[in-house]
């Protein structure tokens, strides 16, 4: 087994925070690992990244080769897809929605989600939505960890653990945001994965995902059919358009009528 | 026997605390910054007895080694590949005159140059002062090589240099430790002659150098890392693979399987096993040589290609690109392997734009850079300012545009002295005052005794913080000291706060200066926003240290 994920994200955004956390967990998961990532100059608001290799064979390279990453975890959507070219072409992008507009020519925002959102196997979150949900804003590098925790090859529960270890000597209060936040960003990773299997189309989802205010728990299954259900009928795509431009975050019961 | 995860720096940090040293020295460099910060973090929590400190610079840093070495006790040595240039003298110097307590020293090059203005490599320095070199591929590496690297500097009284690149010294992976070493006693050498390099010394320590080669090379043969594996004879001769250090892990995923149809030498200690180099070339129907860094094995190989027995194929046959980090694709276009397609996503191109790194938000240099901007357009549009190296360095590119000359560090006095020795008239400099105290003090000396017609400003930010928050020697009123002591006059050390609030007073002062001929010296002196509570813990550390009356033996 092999696994290469690129983490990236801006300076000051907590990539290498997380990168941290998810080699503890490959190393409480018994497989071996080998994570890379940048230091110095660019940590100051430049792009910043890492890459982590997973396996259950020792890793050679430190590098990840084009097109052969499982995924891209991202904190910011313009660097997701900065990485594009390491991808598989069956990977998939995990990322907040939430630009970090730190350089005069940013792309328009339109341009920018209808490229992420025509990604085949994407789960864009708003992470500053849900980060402020949980209680701190600071905790936005856990939710888009959570939202990619179902697809990694260990336990989710593993990356938890690590959560506690890390922020435990930070108080309880920062544990359980942190704990929130990553739980939310798993409901909503299983939720997409829900939609996704139940025959919702991935440009539709990726537009809806990012509106829900997810909870730190899963979604329960008859909302799940609710959600598979609207979705699917003919306007499925209008109205997911149509949520995603009214920039509101709506309860996961909430289902639109 | 205990595993854990660490970076490569982070290994040789604790190989080199389990090896036993006594002291370590650094000047903070990406990418070599965490082996110190690694020991001086690990030797804090377990109340260890290791001293040493962030020195003011390499140099520095290599000469406080050699004292510890000197006497008897082993240190280790950390800094970047351009900071072994500030220390080549010490370096060159202390092979000659040979260790006594192992001494390693630790450099870090940057193939690809993410954080340096080159991408010198370190084996030639190696070569040049003939001591030996280990090359760690991987993390376990970093820390087996540097307990090594100890016992054979005591081995054969020479410096080890051990070689880092980026993406060993800023990779993580699973490593073992093992059980920690005594430190040494602290003793003198009986005959202290070799360590006194005067001509008559010199000529008997080079000697020695020059006959401890021969162990060397036969250490070198004789070590393991030094692996050649040649393959069972076929019909026709098998090619030939010369690797070292890092290159060894891009190339194994880059061959796979296929890796066994090719006969192998893999290097990570120098100086180069001539005798194995010799058996693969003479089983071989060709050499690829993969190496990360300068074509450094190549060129002694193919001896710039003038050898025509054998094809060699590299970096300076163009099979390999000559600049930049290697990579497996590298590699596999090399040996026309195919790459992996990558997911296409239309448009990407049109969405993407670079990221590069910024000042931070309401960071002082910023307000330097505006006030100096402005007045300059006043006086001179066409002014130059000369620069140095730091975060200010950033002041170079958009929206600031603030200084137009970055060579290295300490460069930026020198350079402003010699534009107006050059008859450019009056030039002004910007420094920080890591940067100052590092190698900038020497040269304002020669302004201030030439009273060259300089305005040098120092960035008195009191903190090293593009490297991560390292303490500088000097801030505050020790700068202004330093300035005054060097020879500039009192009334032309100008203290400024570079701030929205005071840059009128700000400009008011570059005024008066660009008004006087002679050397003034403009502090702008406000605390790195980034930092803060970092100053804050170093300032009281300063002061606590200042109530000591005597550094205790």
């Amino acid at each position: 087994m092999n696994y290469d994920l690129v983490v990236c994200g801006v300076g000051g955004q907590g990539v290498l925070t997380m990168a941290g956390v998810i080699d503890h967990a490959i190393h409480g998961a018994g497989l071996h690992l080998k994570q890379s990532e940048v230091h110095g100059m660019a940590q100051r608001g430049g792009a910043v990244s890492a890459f982590v290799r997973i396996s259950d064979q020792p890793v050679s390279s430190d590098l990840i080769a084009d097109g052969t990453a499982s995924m891209v975890l991202s904190v910011e959507p313009m660097e997701a897809l900065r990485y594009v070219p390491l991808l598989r072409p069956d990977g998939w992008i995990v990322t907040d929605i939430t630009p970090m507009v730190n350089v005069d020519n940013y792309p328009a925002l339109n341009a920018l989600y209808d490229v992420l959102f025509s990604v085949p196997r994407l789960v864009a979150v708003d992470a500053a939505l849900l980060a402020k949900k949980a209680g701190s804003i600071k905790v936005q590098n856990t939710v888009v960890l959570g939202a990619a925790a179902s697809h990694l090859p260990f336990p989710v529960e593993l990356i938890e653990d690590q959560l506690r270890r890390l922020f435990g000597r930070k108080g309880e209060r920062i544990v359980t945001a942190n704990l929130h936040a990553f739980r939310m960003g798993d409901a909503a990773s299983r939720f997409g994965a829900a939609l996704l299997a139940g025959g919702v189309a991935s440009p539709v989802l990726a537009r809806v995902l990012p509106r829900i205010a997810f909870e730190p728990h899963a979604v329960p299954e008859d909302l799940v059919s609710a959600w598979v259900q609207r979705l699917s009928r003919e306007d499925g795509a209008e109205l997911a358009r149509r949520l995603f431009e009214a920039g509101e975050a709506i309860a996961p019961d909430a289902v639109p009528a | 026997m205990s595993e854990t995860i660490l970076l490569g720096d982070e290994a040789v940090a604790r190989g080199a605390i389990d090896a036993g040293i006594s002291a370590a020295f650094a000047y903070p460099g990406t990418p070599s910054t965490e082996i110190y910060q690694a020991i001086e973090d690990h030797v804090k929590h377990h109340h260890l007895d290791v001293r040493g400190m962030w020195a003011t610079n390499e140099k520095v840093s290599l000469e406080q080694a050699m004292g510890v070495s000197y006497a008897g006790r082993r240190c280790v040595v950390s800094m970047k590949h351009v900071g072994l240039n500030v220390a080549a003298d010490p370096f060159m110097n202390s092979a000659v005159s040979g260790t006594h307590g192992g001494l390693v020293v630790v450099v870090a090059d940057d193939p690809g140059m993410h954080s340096s203005q080159n991408e010198q490599d370190s084996r030639y320095f190696a070569d040049f002062a003939m001591a030996p070199c280990l090359e760690p591929s991987d993390q376990q590496q970093c820390y087996d090589f540097t307990r090594e690297a100890f016992d054979l500097s005591e081995k054969l009284q020479v410096p080890v240099l051990m070689r880092l690149v980026t993406r060993l010294a800023h990779s993580r992976s699973s490593v073992t430790l093992t059980k920690p070493r005594a430190q040494n006693v602290a003793n003198f050498v009986k005959d202290p002659s070799r360590f006194v390099l005067l001509p008559g010394n010199a000529r008997r320590a080079y000697a020695s150098l020059v006959d401890k080669q021969k162990a060397l090379l036969e250490y070198s043969e004789a070590h393991p890392v030094n692996a050649l594996t040649l393959r069972p004879e076929s019909d026709t001769k098998r090619p030939g693979i010369l690797v070292s250090g890092l290159a060894w892990n891009y190339l194994q995923e880059a061959l796979g399987d296929a890796l066994q149809n090719y006969n192998l030498l893999r290097i990570g200690c120098y100086p180069l096993p001539v005798k194995k180099i010799r058996q693969l070339m003479d089983a071989s129907s060709e050499i690829y040589v993969v190496e990360e860094g300068y074509p450094f094995i190549e060129r002694y190989v193919s001896a710039l290609g003038l050898m025509t027995e054998r094809t060699i194929r590299g970096k300076l046959s163009g099979d390999l690109p000559r600049m930049g980090e290697l990579s497996q694709d590298a590699i596999k276009r090399c040996f026309g392997l195919p790459i992996a397609t990558a997911l296409q996503i239309p448009g990407l191109a049109d969405v993407l734009v670079n990221r590069p790194p910024v000042l931070c938000d309401k960071c002082p240099h910023t307000d330097s850079y505006l006030a100096i901007n402005e007045v300059i357009a006043e006086f001179n549009p066409n002014a130059r300012i000369m620069g140095d190296i730091g975060c200010y360095t950033l002041g170079a590119v958009g929206p600031l545009h603030g200084m137009h000359s970055c060579l290295c560090m300490g460069s930026s006095i020198g350079m402003a002295i010699g534009v107006v020795h050059a008859g450019m008239g009056q030039t002004m400099c910007v420094i920080g005052d890591g940067t100052f105290t590092h190698s900038g003090l020497a040269p304002l000396l020669d302004a201030a005794r030439d009273n060259t017609n300089i305005k040098v400003f120092i960035l008195d930010n009191s903190i090293i913080a593009m490297t991560g928050g390292q303490p500088t020697a000097a801030t505050d009123e020790d700068v202004v000291n330093l300035v005054a002591g060097l020879g500039v006059p009192r009334e032309h050390i100008r203290i400024v706060v570079p701030s929205p609030h005071k840059k009128k007073h700000t400009m008011d002062t570059i005024r008066e200066e660009l008004a006087y001929t002679g050397v003034s010296v403009i502090i702008a002196r406000r605390a790195c926003v980034t930092y803060a509570k970092e100053i804050k813990d170093l300032k009281e550390i300063r002061e606590t240290k200042r109530l000591i009356p005597v550094v205790s033996a």
